[in-house]
């Protein structure tokens, strides 16, 4: 593929501690990008590989193209699965300048991986480990000197590789279901860190650029939780983390914003940046939330509990629901609950909103349709690099922006033809 | 008339950057863009929007609105963000005119955050 992508896939060996650019065509033959890389999975099962990597049209104009993913072996299912990598690690994944990461092996020391521009460097992480995620990406941001660095880490829980890991992505809870994050912690990879300044080339980029400024004008604009998920009863979510709500956040390219960013350590109306140093929460997981609300949480206590899950890496959507039955509010009491959940922890994946078809895509977000209908939507987002919660409920129509890789890409792609390629790389 | 920037309307979807980023260079990139996007203080959850002109910047930050001239700025030192490639070293805003269209970061906005007047 010559268009969308620049550079070759990076294999990283931690075990050798070196880098090594090898080209991509052979790696496509299973078709593109998610495919390919289920591919790759099994080709090198036996190195537990962690394979990063985007879609065709993340990090572009097209509506959404926020996403990439990370795929690995997940503790929880024994098989591969997928977690995305949304608000701005997605599209910095393909701007760092490498179509695909695998990562073999488990390195003998800690560190981190720091992807810059077409340049892979394996940085010694032994002052950073054992922090948690917020400080580590603090800390990465401070060592490479630049506050923009899309940081995908693990905090405690993840090196302890607890069954309830997850990465966070920058200082937020992700939608690694999976505990990839606990395989981050096995393999002694403390965090990928991601920045990029290239530049991502369509085949006719009028013409793709012109389609997708055409399709923005009828999708929705959304902001907050509400326009995608039910729950919470009358006013919904947003009502219930309305007395807390700061502002909303898009990620990266989506028409919509339904990331909310809470304060409870400082009046939610407070606009400047020059009171608290860390005045809350942004919200990333609205199943996490319906966890807790339905459980009898206040939003203040809630919050707090997802940041502390946050920050130790433990998936805030499991562990949401595992401390959901037993509201607490003081801010001691919370940590201590989620502590608690920081052990070797029994984390099944949450009953009835198990992984589909091949166990490959998780409970990201609320089920919001048939595990059928939530695969298909999984397959054709993952190859796209458009979000699956977009692509599922804006009322986007998925043909339209399939027909987009053919300007992106030259490449012509179909549901039917996306299903087979997911069949052709599982076989 | 110019491009100014409702702060609070802004959700950080960072479209303008991409569209005025096409604009320069016919590719996906934001390091050209005459519009940048201030996340660089993302734990506060603060966010704002900087239009680069030839005379001054404008500076939506969401606490108020306000343009800034240059000169001003770079006697206070002042980098324009946190990028690797600060706003002030980027060419100016040319309101999408040699590409003959109308200003492609207002156009894509879907939040109206940024606007003409």
């Amino acid at each position: 593929m010559d268009f969308m992508y620049y550079g070759d896939i990076l294999v990283v060996d931690l075990e050798a501690g070196t880098t090594e650019e090898v080209e991509i065509d052979e790696a496509w033959e299973a078709g593109p990008v998610l495919p390919a890389a289920l591919e790759l999975f099994d080709k090198h099962a036996q190195d537990d590989p962690l394979i990063f990597g985007s879609g065709i049209l993340t990090g572009t104009t097209a509506p959404a193209s926020c996403l990439g993913f990370a795929l690995g072996a997940s503790p929880i299912t024994g098989g591969p699965a997928v977690a995305p990598l949304n608000l701005f690690a997605g599209a910095e994944m393909k701007l760092s300048g490498f179509s695909m990461v695998l990562i073999k092996g488990n390195s003998p020391g800690p560190v981190y991986l720091w992807l810059h521009d077409g340049v892979a460097d394996l940085v010694d992480a032994s002052r950073i480990t054992g922090k948690d995620t917020w400080q580590t990406c603090d800390a990465v941001r401070d060592e490479m000197g630049e506050q923009l660095i899309q940081v995908i880490s693990i905090g405690p829980v993840g090196e302890a590789k607890s069954d309830l890991a997850s990465f966070s992505i920058n200082y937020w809870g992700s939608g690694d279901n999976a505990a990839l994050g606990a395989l981050m912690g096995a393999k002694n990879l403390k965090a990928v860190a991601l920045r990029g300044l290239g530049m991502i080339d369509a085949e006719d980029p009028e013409e793709f650029y012109n389609r997708t400024m055409g399709l923005l004008p009828g999708l929705p604009s959304e902001k907050s939780f509400d326009w995608a998920f039910e729950g919470l009863g009358e006013g919904g979510l947003d009502a219930w983390l309305g007395p807390l709500v700061h502002r909303y956040r898009s990620c990266f390219a989506c028409p919509c914003a339904c990331n909310t960013f809470v304060k409870y350590n400082e009046d939610p109306a407070v606009m400047g940046s020059d009171g608290v140093q860390e005045p809350g929460l942004m919200v990333t997981n609205p199943a996490a939330a319906l966890w807790l609300g339905q459980g009898g949480w206040s939003p203040e206590g809630a919050s707090r509990a997802m940041e502390a899950m946050a920050r130790a890496g433990v998936d805030v959507v499991r562990g949401s629901r595992e401390i959901s039955a037993e509201p607490l509010e003081a801010p001691g009491e919370i940590a201590a609950a989620v502590e608690a959940l920081t052990g070797p922890a029994e984390a099944a994946w949450p009953p009835g909103e198990g992984p589909a078809e091949g166990g490959i895509f998780g409970p990201w977000t609320p089920p919001s349709s048939s595990g059928d209908r939530w695969l298909e939507v999984n397959r054709a987002a993952y190859v796209l690099g458009v979000c699956p919660l977009f692509l599922a409920a804006s009322g986007v129509e998925r043909e339209d922006l399939l027909e987009l890789c053919v300007p992106a890409a030259g490449i012509k792609l179909d549901a039917g033809g996306i299903k087979e390629m997911f069949d052709r790389a599982r076989a | 008339m110019r491009v100014k920037v409702k702060p609070l309307e802004c959700t950080g979807c960072a479209l303008c950057e991409l569209a005025c980023g096409y604009h320069r260079d016919e590719a996906f990139s934001m390091i050209s863009s005459s519009v940048m996007l201030y996340r660089a203080e993302e734990k506060k959850g603060y966010m704002g929007v900087i239009v680069k002109t030839a005379e001054d910047l404008f500076i939506g930050k969401p606490e108020g609105a306000a343009a800034m001239k240059l000169g001003e700025l770079q006697k206070e030192g002042a980098s324009g963000g946190a990028s690797a490639k600060p706003i002030l070293v980027r060419e100016a805003c040319d309101m999408c005119e040699s590409a003959g269209l109308e200003p492609q970061c207002v156009a894509i906005c879907p939040q109206k955050a940024l606007y003409l007047e």
